[in-house]
Protein backbone atom coordinates (compact mmCIF):
# COMPACT_ATOMS: atom_id res chain seq x y z
CA UNK A 1 0.00 0.00 0.00
CA UNK A 2 1.46 3.32 -0.90
CA UNK A 3 1.49 6.43 1.29
CA UNK A 4 -1.13 8.13 -0.71
CA UNK A 5 -3.75 5.25 -0.53
CA UNK A 6 -2.90 5.12 3.05
CA UNK A 7 -3.61 9.23 3.72
CA UNK A 8 -6.46 9.30 1.73
CA UNK A 9 -8.05 6.33 2.99
CA UNK A 10 -7.44 7.93 6.59
CA UNK A 11 -9.20 10.98 5.12
CA UNK A 12 -12.06 9.36 4.02
CA UNK A 13 -12.48 6.96 7.51
CA UNK A 14 -11.92 10.30 9.44
CA UNK A 15 -14.71 11.97 7.30
CA UNK A 16 -17.56 8.76 8.32
CA UNK A 17 -16.63 8.80 11.41
CA UNK A 18 -17.40 12.74 11.62
CA UNK A 19 -20.43 12.52 9.46
CA UNK A 20 -21.58 9.22 11.87
CA UNK A 21 -21.21 11.01 14.93
CA UNK A 22 -22.90 14.39 13.62
CA UNK A 23 -25.85 12.81 11.65
CA UNK A 24 -27.09 10.36 13.92
CA UNK A 25 -30.87 10.54 13.81
CA UNK A 26 -30.66 10.49 9.83
CA UNK A 27 -30.72 6.79 8.81
CA UNK A 28 -30.58 7.94 5.12
CA UNK A 29 -28.21 10.60 4.80
CA UNK A 30 -25.68 8.55 7.02
CA UNK A 31 -26.41 5.27 4.37
CA UNK A 32 -25.85 7.21 1.80
CA UNK A 33 -22.89 8.25 3.31
CA UNK A 34 -21.05 5.03 4.26
CA UNK A 35 -21.81 4.10 0.44
CA UNK A 36 -19.98 6.48 -0.87
CA UNK A 37 -17.25 6.26 1.53
CA UNK A 38 -16.99 2.41 0.78
CA UNK A 39 -17.03 3.21 -2.85
CA UNK A 40 -14.16 5.62 -2.54
CA UNK A 41 -11.97 3.48 0.03
CA UNK A 42 -12.58 0.41 -2.53
CA UNK A 43 -11.43 2.35 -5.59
CA UNK A 44 -8.13 3.94 -3.75
CA UNK A 45 -7.33 0.02 -2.81
CA UNK A 46 -8.04 -0.75 -6.51
CA UNK A 47 -7.84 2.09 -8.75
CA UNK A 48 -6.83 -0.48 -11.79
CA UNK A 49 -11.15 -0.65 -11.20
CA UNK A 50 -11.82 2.88 -12.09
CA UNK A 51 -10.02 2.41 -15.71
CA UNK A 52 -11.43 -0.32 -16.35
CA UNK A 53 -15.12 1.16 -15.76
CA UNK A 54 -14.06 4.52 -17.86
CA UNK A 55 -13.24 1.78 -20.79
CA UNK A 56 -16.72 0.63 -20.69
CA UNK A 57 -18.17 4.17 -20.77
CA UNK A 58 -16.07 5.38 -23.62
CA UNK A 59 -14.09 7.65 -21.71
CA UNK A 60 -10.56 7.69 -21.90
CA UNK A 61 -8.68 7.26 -18.01
CA UNK A 62 -10.37 6.21 -14.76
CA UNK A 63 -9.03 9.71 -13.32
CA UNK A 64 -11.24 11.51 -16.32
CA UNK A 65 -14.26 9.28 -15.08
CA UNK A 66 -14.07 10.57 -11.59
CA UNK A 67 -13.85 14.21 -12.58
CA UNK A 68 -16.83 14.33 -14.30
CA UNK A 69 -18.58 12.39 -11.65
CA UNK A 70 -17.25 14.84 -8.99
CA UNK A 71 -18.77 18.04 -11.25
CA UNK A 72 -22.29 16.47 -11.36
CA UNK A 73 -21.99 15.40 -7.75
CA UNK A 74 -21.17 19.46 -7.05
CA UNK A 75 -23.84 20.82 -9.03
CA UNK A 76 -26.43 18.06 -6.87
CA UNK A 77 -24.68 19.56 -3.72
CA UNK A 78 -25.02 23.27 -4.54
CA UNK A 79 -29.05 22.75 -5.83
CA UNK A 80 -28.96 21.32 -2.57
CA UNK A 81 -27.60 23.71 -0.50
CA UNK A 82 -29.84 26.33 -2.71
CA UNK A 83 -32.91 24.87 -1.30
CA UNK A 84 -32.32 25.04 1.99
CA UNK A 85 -30.77 28.78 2.03
CA UNK A 86 -34.28 29.32 0.53
CA UNK A 87 -36.44 27.66 3.02
CA UNK A 88 -34.05 29.31 5.60
CA UNK A 89 -34.92 32.63 4.13
CA UNK A 90 -38.39 32.11 3.94
CA UNK A 91 -38.98 31.13 7.69
CA UNK A 92 -36.79 34.40 8.62
CA UNK A 93 -39.30 35.94 6.39
CA UNK A 94 -42.07 34.78 8.23
CA UNK A 95 -40.77 35.49 11.87
CA UNK A 96 -39.92 38.83 10.59
CA UNK A 97 -42.89 40.02 9.13
CA UNK A 98 -44.75 38.58 12.77
CA UNK A 99 -42.67 40.56 14.42
CA UNK A 100 -42.96 43.51 12.34
CA UNK A 101 -46.80 43.19 12.21
CA UNK A 102 -47.03 42.57 16.06
CA UNK A 103 -44.88 46.04 16.54
CA UNK A 104 -46.69 48.01 14.31
CA UNK A 105 -46.92 51.76 14.88
CA UNK A 106 -49.46 54.05 14.27
CA UNK A 107 -47.64 57.20 13.30
CA UNK A 108 -49.60 60.28 15.43
CA UNK A 109 -51.80 61.35 18.15
CA UNK A 110 -54.11 62.68 15.19
CA UNK A 111 -54.85 59.58 14.22
CA UNK A 112 -58.42 59.81 14.89
CA UNK A 113 -59.81 55.80 14.04
CA UNK A 114 -58.02 56.51 10.69
CA UNK B 1 -65.67 56.26 -2.28
CA UNK B 2 -65.20 57.19 1.28
CA UNK B 3 -66.91 53.85 2.72
CA UNK B 4 -64.41 51.81 0.32
CA UNK B 5 -61.64 50.55 3.06
CA UNK B 6 -58.84 51.33 1.48
CA UNK B 7 -55.20 50.42 2.25
CA UNK B 8 -52.28 51.71 0.71
CA UNK B 9 -48.59 50.02 1.12
CA UNK B 10 -45.82 51.90 0.47
CA UNK B 11 -42.76 49.85 0.70
CA UNK B 12 -39.33 51.43 1.45
CA UNK B 13 -36.32 51.53 1.50
CA UNK B 14 -33.38 54.02 2.39
CA UNK B 15 -36.18 56.78 1.09
CA UNK B 16 -35.82 59.44 3.72
CA UNK B 17 -35.50 62.25 0.85
CA UNK B 18 -39.17 61.08 -0.61
CA UNK B 19 -41.10 59.35 1.66
CA UNK B 20 -42.38 62.50 3.28
CA UNK B 21 -43.41 64.07 0.50
CA UNK B 22 -45.25 60.30 -1.10
CA UNK B 23 -46.77 60.01 2.13
CA UNK B 24 -48.28 63.57 2.31
CA UNK B 25 -50.04 63.52 -1.33
CA UNK B 26 -50.92 59.84 -0.93
CA UNK B 27 -52.88 60.98 2.33
CA UNK B 28 -54.40 63.62 -0.07
CA UNK B 29 -56.73 60.67 -1.04
CA UNK B 30 -57.87 60.11 2.12
CA UNK B 31 -56.95 56.26 2.38
CA UNK B 32 -55.56 54.72 4.65
CA UNK B 33 -51.17 54.45 4.31
CA UNK B 34 -49.23 51.74 5.37
CA UNK B 35 -45.58 52.35 5.29
CA UNK B 36 -43.25 49.30 5.59
CA UNK B 37 -39.72 50.14 6.44
CA UNK B 38 -37.78 47.32 4.75
CA UNK B 39 -35.17 47.44 7.39
CA UNK B 40 -33.42 51.05 6.16
CA UNK B 41 -30.28 52.49 7.72
CA UNK B 42 -31.90 54.97 9.13
CA UNK B 43 -34.93 55.16 11.15
CA UNK B 44 -37.57 56.13 8.23
CA UNK B 45 -40.16 56.88 11.25
CA UNK B 46 -38.52 60.03 12.41
CA UNK B 47 -39.60 61.68 8.65
CA UNK B 48 -43.37 60.78 8.80
CA UNK B 49 -43.85 60.71 12.88
CA UNK B 50 -46.56 63.27 12.55
CA UNK B 51 -48.40 62.05 9.71
CA UNK B 52 -51.39 59.48 10.74
CA UNK B 53 -49.72 56.49 8.55
CA UNK B 54 -49.20 53.08 9.69
CA UNK B 55 -45.86 52.04 10.28
CA UNK B 56 -44.24 48.67 9.60
CA UNK B 57 -40.31 48.13 10.08
CA UNK B 58 -38.08 44.79 9.11
CA UNK B 59 -35.31 44.87 11.51
CA UNK B 60 -33.17 43.38 8.48
CA UNK B 61 -33.54 44.28 4.41
CA UNK B 62 -35.23 41.19 2.63
CA UNK B 63 -36.48 43.20 -0.42
CA UNK B 64 -39.28 44.71 -1.75
CA UNK B 65 -41.57 41.25 -2.40
CA UNK B 66 -41.07 40.59 0.97
CA UNK B 67 -41.87 44.27 2.17
CA UNK B 68 -45.24 44.19 0.00
CA UNK B 69 -46.21 40.87 1.53
CA UNK B 70 -45.85 42.45 5.00
CA UNK B 71 -47.98 45.00 3.85
CA UNK B 72 -50.88 42.70 2.59
CA UNK B 73 -50.69 40.29 5.48
CA UNK B 74 -50.85 43.82 7.95
CA UNK B 75 -53.53 45.44 5.73
CA UNK B 76 -55.55 42.56 5.82
CA UNK B 77 -55.30 41.84 9.32
CA UNK B 78 -56.49 45.45 9.79
CA UNK B 79 -59.88 44.54 7.82
CA UNK B 80 -58.59 46.37 4.13
CA UNK B 81 -61.35 45.63 1.37
CA UNK B 82 -59.07 46.94 -1.11
CA UNK B 83 -55.50 47.00 -1.07
CA UNK B 84 -53.23 49.22 -3.68
CA UNK B 85 -49.13 48.68 -3.93
CA UNK B 86 -47.11 52.30 -4.22
CA UNK B 87 -43.94 52.69 -4.72
CA UNK B 88 -42.34 55.10 -2.13
CA UNK B 89 -39.89 56.65 -4.63
CA UNK B 90 -41.90 59.48 -6.36
CA UNK B 91 -42.07 57.97 -9.54
CA UNK B 92 -46.23 57.29 -9.54
CA UNK B 93 -48.24 60.05 -9.76
CA UNK B 94 -51.42 60.21 -7.53
CA UNK B 95 -53.83 60.17 -9.94
CA UNK B 96 -52.68 56.58 -10.92
CA UNK B 97 -54.49 55.83 -7.33
CA UNK B 98 -58.15 56.16 -8.48
CA UNK B 99 -57.66 55.18 -11.75
CA UNK B 100 -56.29 51.78 -10.27
CA UNK B 101 -58.89 51.42 -8.14
CA UNK B 102 -62.27 52.33 -9.71
CA UNK B 103 -62.09 49.11 -12.10
CA UNK B 104 -62.07 47.19 -8.91
CA UNK B 105 -64.76 48.97 -7.08
CA UNK B 106 -66.88 48.87 -9.99
CA UNK B 107 -66.16 44.81 -9.96
CA UNK B 108 -65.05 44.72 -13.00
CA UNK B 109 -62.20 43.22 -12.06
CA UNK B 110 -60.10 41.58 -8.86
CA UNK B 111 -56.79 43.10 -9.84
CA UNK B 112 -55.27 45.84 -11.60
CA UNK B 113 -52.17 46.72 -13.20
CA UNK B 114 -50.75 49.79 -13.73
CA UNK B 115 -49.15 50.22 -17.34
CA UNK B 116 -46.71 52.62 -18.27
CA UNK B 117 -46.71 51.96 -22.22
CA UNK B 118 -50.95 52.18 -22.24
CA UNK B 119 -50.62 55.55 -21.51
CA UNK B 120 -48.52 56.12 -24.38
CA UNK B 121 -45.88 57.44 -22.64
CA UNK B 122 -42.97 58.69 -24.70
CA UNK B 123 -40.25 60.00 -21.87
CA UNK B 124 -39.29 56.50 -21.35
CA UNK B 125 -35.51 56.02 -21.98
CA UNK B 126 -34.46 53.78 -24.61
CA UNK B 127 -32.42 51.27 -22.36
CA UNK B 128 -35.59 51.04 -20.58
CA UNK B 129 -37.70 50.15 -22.77
CA UNK B 130 -35.55 48.04 -24.17
CA UNK B 131 -34.92 46.15 -20.71
CA UNK B 132 -38.84 46.70 -19.81
CA UNK B 133 -39.67 44.82 -23.19
CA UNK B 134 -37.67 41.60 -22.68
CA UNK B 135 -39.06 41.63 -19.38
CA UNK B 136 -42.48 41.21 -20.46
CA UNK B 137 -41.84 38.33 -23.10
CA UNK B 138 -39.99 36.54 -20.01
CA UNK B 139 -43.32 37.07 -18.02
CA UNK B 140 -45.32 35.61 -21.11
CA UNK B 141 -42.39 32.42 -21.29
CA UNK B 142 -43.00 31.88 -17.68
CA UNK B 143 -46.32 32.63 -16.88
CA UNK B 144 -48.35 32.81 -20.00
CA UNK B 145 -49.68 36.09 -19.39
CA UNK B 146 -48.75 38.91 -21.56
CA UNK B 147 -49.16 42.10 -20.62
CA UNK B 148 -48.41 45.73 -22.24
CA UNK B 149 -46.01 46.38 -19.43
CA UNK B 150 -43.68 44.81 -16.60
CA UNK B 151 -42.29 45.83 -13.88
CA UNK B 152 -44.42 48.34 -12.48
CA UNK B 153 -44.59 48.71 -9.03
CA UNK B 154 -48.10 49.73 -9.63
CA UNK B 155 -51.16 47.37 -8.78
CA UNK B 156 -54.48 47.51 -6.49
CA UNK B 157 -56.46 44.30 -5.67
CA UNK B 158 -59.73 43.38 -3.66
CA UNK B 159 -59.01 41.77 -0.46
CA UNK B 160 -60.04 38.16 -2.54
CA UNK B 161 -57.33 38.50 -4.38
CA UNK B 162 -55.23 39.76 -1.99
CA UNK B 163 -56.09 36.45 0.64
CA UNK B 164 -55.09 34.36 -2.27
CA UNK B 165 -51.51 36.17 -3.43
CA UNK B 166 -49.06 35.16 -1.18
CA UNK B 167 -45.66 36.38 -1.86
CA UNK B 168 -42.91 34.18 -1.05
CA UNK B 169 -40.28 35.52 -4.09
CA UNK B 170 -38.60 38.43 -1.57
CA UNK B 171 -36.51 40.19 -3.94
CA UNK B 172 -37.70 41.60 -7.40
CA UNK B 173 -39.33 38.56 -8.93
CA UNK B 174 -42.29 39.25 -7.01
CA UNK B 175 -43.56 41.12 -9.88
CA UNK B 176 -42.96 37.95 -11.98
CA UNK B 177 -44.57 35.86 -9.02
CA UNK B 178 -47.58 38.05 -8.91
CA UNK B 179 -48.72 37.40 -12.26
CA UNK B 180 -48.06 33.56 -12.15
CA UNK B 181 -50.43 33.41 -8.80
CA UNK B 182 -53.05 35.69 -10.55
CA UNK B 183 -52.98 33.22 -13.53
CA UNK B 184 -53.14 30.48 -10.99
CA UNK B 185 -55.94 31.46 -8.79
CA UNK B 186 -57.86 32.84 -12.19
CA UNK B 187 -58.10 35.91 -10.76
CA UNK B 188 -59.76 38.57 -12.98
CA UNK B 189 -57.21 41.07 -14.27
CA UNK B 190 -57.03 44.59 -16.31
CA UNK B 191 -54.59 47.01 -17.33
CA UNK B 192 -54.89 50.84 -16.20
CA UNK B 193 -52.54 53.13 -18.18
CA UNK B 194 -50.50 55.01 -15.89
CA UNK B 195 -47.59 57.27 -15.99
CA UNK B 196 -44.14 57.15 -14.79
CA UNK B 197 -42.35 59.88 -13.52
CA UNK B 198 -38.24 58.97 -14.34
CA UNK B 199 -37.37 61.73 -11.92
CA UNK B 200 -33.39 62.22 -11.64
CA UNK B 201 -34.45 60.32 -8.21
CA UNK B 202 -35.68 57.74 -9.04
CA UNK B 203 -33.60 56.64 -11.50
CA UNK B 204 -31.21 56.74 -9.19
CA UNK B 205 -32.70 54.92 -6.68
CA UNK B 206 -34.38 52.60 -9.16
CA UNK B 207 -32.88 48.90 -9.88
CA UNK B 208 -30.09 49.05 -12.61
CA UNK B 209 -30.94 46.64 -16.31
CA UNK B 210 -28.23 44.54 -15.16
CA UNK B 211 -30.59 43.58 -11.50
CA UNK B 212 -32.82 42.02 -14.26
CA UNK B 213 -30.65 39.24 -14.43
CA UNK B 214 -30.40 38.57 -10.92
CA UNK B 215 -34.47 38.69 -11.06
CA UNK B 216 -34.10 36.35 -14.38
CA UNK B 217 -32.27 33.64 -11.99
CA UNK B 218 -34.79 34.16 -8.64
CA UNK B 219 -37.57 32.93 -11.13
CA UNK B 220 -35.75 29.69 -12.86
CA UNK B 221 -34.84 29.00 -9.31
CA UNK B 222 -38.41 29.97 -7.99
CA UNK B 223 -39.65 27.26 -11.13
CA UNK B 224 -37.35 24.86 -9.78
CA UNK B 225 -37.84 25.23 -6.11
CA UNK B 226 -41.87 25.22 -6.25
Amino acid sequence: MSAIQLLLISAFLFLTLYYFVRLRNRIADVLLLVTLAAGAVLLILFPDWTNVLAQKLGVGRGADLLFYLCIVLFCFVIMKLYSRIRNLEQQLTDIIRKQSIDDAKKGSDLFNGK
Amino acid sequence: MQAANVYIIVPAYNEEKVLRSTVLSLLETEHRVVVVDDGSATDLYNCINDLPVHYLKHPINLGQGAALQTGNSYALKQGADYLLHFDADGQHQIASVEALLSPILRNECDVTLGSRFLAGNTTIPTTRKFVLHSARYLHYFFTGILLTDAHNGLRAMNRMAAEKIQLHENRMAHASEFLFLLKKNRLRFKEVPVTIDYTAYSKQKGQSSFNSIRIFFDLLLHKLFE
